[in-house]
């Protein structure tokens, strides 16, 4: 269990501390990336809330939806169009609907729960 | 055992995986929380130089304006100065045309260069010998007539006069001496011609006036002629000899 933290640490740390500089104007593909990962990460927790979650399906989805958004956005920027809004529309539309899929799943589980305890008692 | 071994590798991999997964996320958050920080901070430094810039130029182009302004003002002032000047030449050039013609009038009363001009021409004569008048006084003409011929040209507004060539000012005198008259030292006889310069449109009429001077003389026995003439030429006053 303290290896995934510990990557997660080290990432943040490597991060902070590495000198990289990118110009402004790829700002908007990080973004677009960090949304498409937190998308991914949300995606996972929803599916192996619903039994149904595979880690092959979450990790080409994780890096294969970075790198989708991010070719997106590049694509946008030649293109002339704000095709990087269209990324974070989509990511923050589902999202959302991760999250809200999680707390009602969560919300049943609670209940279910205290149905249960209540019946015991 | 095996199988359990299995599951222990298959949970390592799987760890594994989520390590890597983290990882990239990790560096990914922490790198773009960096880089946008960083950007907006010089976004920020670049905003307060070019307010601090344009903050300089709006003072600098107040300052100007406020030059400006002034300079404005102090050409107006001088313009008004300038304007002021000339309306004082103006006035001095029109009081000098106005003193030069009072020299003019003031010289002619006086006397002391000679002079023409319009005026009138008055010639006084003795009347021809009457016998049936005992007192040859009666129809000669004496100084009076002739100062009240002069008197009355002056007061008509001639401004230069003079009696047979002698020019005469408000000095001059004229006094009785037998059959001739004296003027400022110098003895005149009859006929007497006493020319005034003058406006004749003016001295004409008042010598002319019902009961005035020429009708007197006539009473007197006195030929009288009186001519308008256009030009006079008036010697300047002679000092006394």
């Amino acid at each position: 269990m303290w290896l995934p933290l510990l990557g997660l640490l080290l990432g943040i740390s490597l991060g902070l501390l590495s000198d990289i500089q990118i110009p402004q104007e790829y700002n908007n593909y990080l973004t677009v990336a960090i949304l498409a990962a937190f998308d991914t990460l949300f995606g996972g927790i929803r599916a192996y809330l619903q039994q149904v979650y595979d880690d092959r399906i979450f990790v080409s989805g994780f890096f294969f939806n970075i790198l989708l958004a991010a070719a997106l956005a590049f694509l946008g920027v030649h293109l002339g169009v704000d095709l990087y809004l269209a990324a974070v529309f989509a990511f923050g539309v589902r999202l959302f609907q991760n999250i809200a899929v999680i707390r009602r799943i969560l919300l049943a589980k609670r209940t279910s729960n205290n149905k249960k305890t209540n019946a015991n008692t | 055992m095996n199988k359990n071994r299995k599951a222990t590798r298959e949970k390592r991999g799987k760890q594994l995986l989520f390590s890597v997964v983290f990882l990239v996320l990790g560096f990914m958050l922490a790198f773009s929380y960096r880089t946008v920080g960083s950007h907006m901070q010089e976004l920020d430094e670049v905003q307060t130089d070019l307010f601090l810039q344009e903050e300089q130029y709006r003072g600098d182009l107040i300052t100007q304006q406020e030059r400006n302004k002034e300079l404005t003002n102090e050409l107006l002032e001088k313009q008004r100065k300038i304007q002021e000047f000339e309306e004082n030449f103006s006035n001095q050039e029109e009081n000098h045309a106005v003193l030069v013609e009072k020299a003019r009038d003031l010289r002619l009363l006086l006397g002391v260069m000679p002079a023409t001009g319009a005026g009138v021409k008055v010639t006084l004569e003795d009347a021809d010998y009457d016998p049936s008048v005992q007192n040859p006084n009666d129809y000669i003409v004496h100084e009076s007539h002739v100062l009240r011929v002069i008197n009355e040209l002056k007061i008509a507004g001639a401004q230069g006069l003079s009696i047979n060539g002698q020019r005469i000012n408000s000095n001059s005198y004229i006094k009785c001496t037998g059959p001739v008259i004296m003027i400022d030292g110098r003895t005149f006889p009859a006929p007497f011609i006493i020319e005034a310069v003058g406006d004749p449109n003016v001295l004409v009429p008042a010598m002319q006036l019902k009961g005035s001077v020429i009708d007197g003389l006539v009473r007197d026995n006195i030929v009288v002629t009186l001519e308008e003439m256009k030009e006079i030429k008036l010697s300047a006053i002679r000092d006394e000899v």
